[in-house]
């Protein structure tokens, strides 16, 4: 380098890359975090690296995590899971379940088949495991389970409110292994709302309290769900529904003594 | 401007023809559309497990090889040329630093256009075949469980049900911003390495460095939160240490958003423009510093 030169021209590629740098750094810094805030917004979220994710994970995933590969690396996971389903090993897939899950909070079919996976796959297997003689234990062992699939499908709803399929895994699970249809119908109503839901939920409620034993709620359900529709609507769905369902609601008119002027149906 | 403009795509063209012909990135562009066709044999799973594997590891299979062909291809344009003493020839023309370095840049940019399109269309095959398969596997699962079942109304409505939800899933529109958003990451990954090449000597210096940007580039986030105040305590030297990190680095991390779309959860338009206009903006400057450093540069 020829020191004859002034300092500035010797080290003017510093003296430029500081320059642009400095008028760079405060605009980057600023749009980072608005891009952040908007991903807060769209309630995405990121998994922070702990140790225990990084013992769990181990080396190589870890690496392919930080890599920005966590959709593929939580996937590796997921192949555990089906392993330790077939070889009927449930608390080691319970254990992939949750791993899993903490990676991708987002993904409904984590949620979803792992909810699945404990509260009947390996509810029934413990229901009927012949290496336990005692029913009672059995029983317990089943319910555990249920209640194991059941954390997962809440821990889903508190994770993805949006979703109408979170709100109706958990409406079956309440239905299908619980029998408790009070809180099914609640599930299922709350299904019903979220955006993209099937429109046959809107109808569960209802069928769910006339299981439950509760004919007023249900009454109420079917006429709040009645209430909703225009009067072109209402005769395309008197059209629509099912002779049983049309059925239904004449017997719980007849039954609760409902005056005509508020039946749903009152001719 | 306009012959300016012509000499830079003449070196973009011949950097892109070179780069095909190298055997390296023919192997890395093959390797990733046999991963991207591969996704398809997770056969065991359940077909919505099954279409997130594809989705996941196809777009993973892009990222990851597109990365190695952008790191590679980028990290030897100009040890190369300087080892071949091509570059001399090229600047004795009457060509400018900044329009060599351009272009090649430029050629660096079609080869990974190239790759991701032909990767993209392997990934489009693979999630059409698994499209298919789920449709295949829904009738015979109908057909197994109920015999007539399209006799009944009510089974028709839930079997459409079924296919729709297939259909939904596979033919997902914002899968093209996953895709978009995989390429301006790799666009930034090719200009941190082009400017980190303006200034090093070799070509493995270049990806070293390159890669340790990018694996920190996804804890940024993480830096510039502590750095501003919004995580733990630190000490000074600390924070005056990620306040740096958080100012030099790019926040590689914003981009796992992927991982949302891929998940089928919604992602609007608006905030995919912003990340890449963050990318295109980051881009300007990381080339406008390859370019004083390369004009500076002692040859």
């Amino acid at each position: 380098m020829n020191t004859t030169l002034p300092l500035w021209f010797r080290l003017r590629r510093a003296f430029f890359f500081a320059l642009l740098l400095g008028l760079w750094a405060p605009v980057k810094i600023v749009w980072e975090q608005h891009i952040a805030h908007e991903q807060d917004l769209l309630r995405y979220h990121d998994v922070p690296m702990t140790r225990e994710l990084r013992d769990e994970l181990g080396q190589g995933l870890t690496i392919g995590m930080l890599s920005g590969m966590r959709s593929v690396v939580a996937d590796l996971v997921w192949l555990n899971v089906t392993v330790a389903w077939e070889d009927e090993q449930w608390f080691k897939m319970e254990g992939y379940i949750n791993l899993c899950t903490s990676l991708q909070p987002r993904s409904i079919t984590f949620w979803d088949i792992g909810g699945w996976q404990l509260a009947w796959n390996a509810s029934v297997s413990a229901m009927y495991d012949r290496k336990q003689p005692d029913p009672m234990k059995r029983l317990k062992a089943s319910r555990f389970w249920i209640q194991k699939g059941l954390e997962v499908y809440l821990r889903g709803i508190e994770n993805n409110p949006e979703h109408f399929d979170m709100w109706a895994a958990t409406a079956r699970l309440y239905e299908q292994r619980l029998g408790d249809y009070e809180k099914a119908a609640y599930y299922y109503e709350q299904a019903s709302l979220r955006p993209d839901a099937l429109a046959f939920y809107e109808r569960f409620p209802a069928i769910m309290y006339g299981k439950a034993g509760d004919d007023q709620a249900a009454f109420a359900a079917w006429t709040r769900l009645w209430n909703r529709l225009t009067p072109e609507q209402r005769l395309e769905k008197q059209h629509q529904l099912g002779a049983w369902q049309y059925a239904a609601i004449r017997k719980l008119e007849d039954k609760l003594s409902i005056p005509k002027e508020k039946r749903v149906f009152p001719n | 401007m306009i012959s300016s403009l012509k000499r830079i795509i003449a070196i973009g063209r011949n950097t892109l023809t070179e780069a095909v012909r190298q055997r390296v990135l023919s192997v890395l562009l093959i390797f990733g559309l046999v991963m991207v066709a591969c996704s398809v044999f997770f056969s065991k799973l359940l077909i919505d497990e099954q279409i997130k594997f594809v989705k996941d590891f196809g777009c993973g299979a892009i990222g990851l090889f597109g990365f190695a062909i952008a790191l590679l291809s980028t990290a030897q344009l100009i040890p190369q040329e300087l080892h071949n003493r091509t570059i001399y020839t090229i600047l004795a023309k009457p060509v400018r630093r900044v329009e060599f370095l351009l272009g090649k840049f430029l050629g660096v940019v079609l080869l990974l256009s190239l790759s991701v399109m032909l990767m993209s269309i392997a990934f489009a095959g693979a999630l059409y075949w698994q499209e298919w398969q789920g449709i295949d596997s829904t009738q015979i699962g109908y057909d197994q469980r109920t015999p007539h079942w399209q006799s009944s109304p009510d089974m028709v409505n839930m079997y459409q049900r079924d296919i729709l939800e297939i259909e939904n899933q596979v033919r997902d529109p914002q899968l093209i911003e996953a895709i978009l958003l995989i390429f301006a990451k790799l666009v930034m990954t090719s200009g941190i390495a082009l400017l980190i090449s303006t200034f090093a000597t070799s070509s493995i210096f270049t990806i070293v460095t390159t890669f340790m940007i990018y694996l920190i580039g996804h804890m940024e986030t993480v830096a510039r939160q502590v750095w501003l105040g919004r995580g733990a305590e630190t000490t000074l030297y600390q924070s005056g240490f990620l306040g740096i990190l958080s100012l030099l680095i790019p926040d590689m991390n914003s981009f796992t958003i992927v991982d949302e779309i891929l998940a089928g959860n919604r992602v609007p338009w608006a905030h995919t423009f912003n990340l890449l206009g963050y990318a295109g903006v980051y881009l300007i400057v990381l080339l406008a510093l390859s370019e004083i450093s390369f004009r500076y540069r002692e040859l």
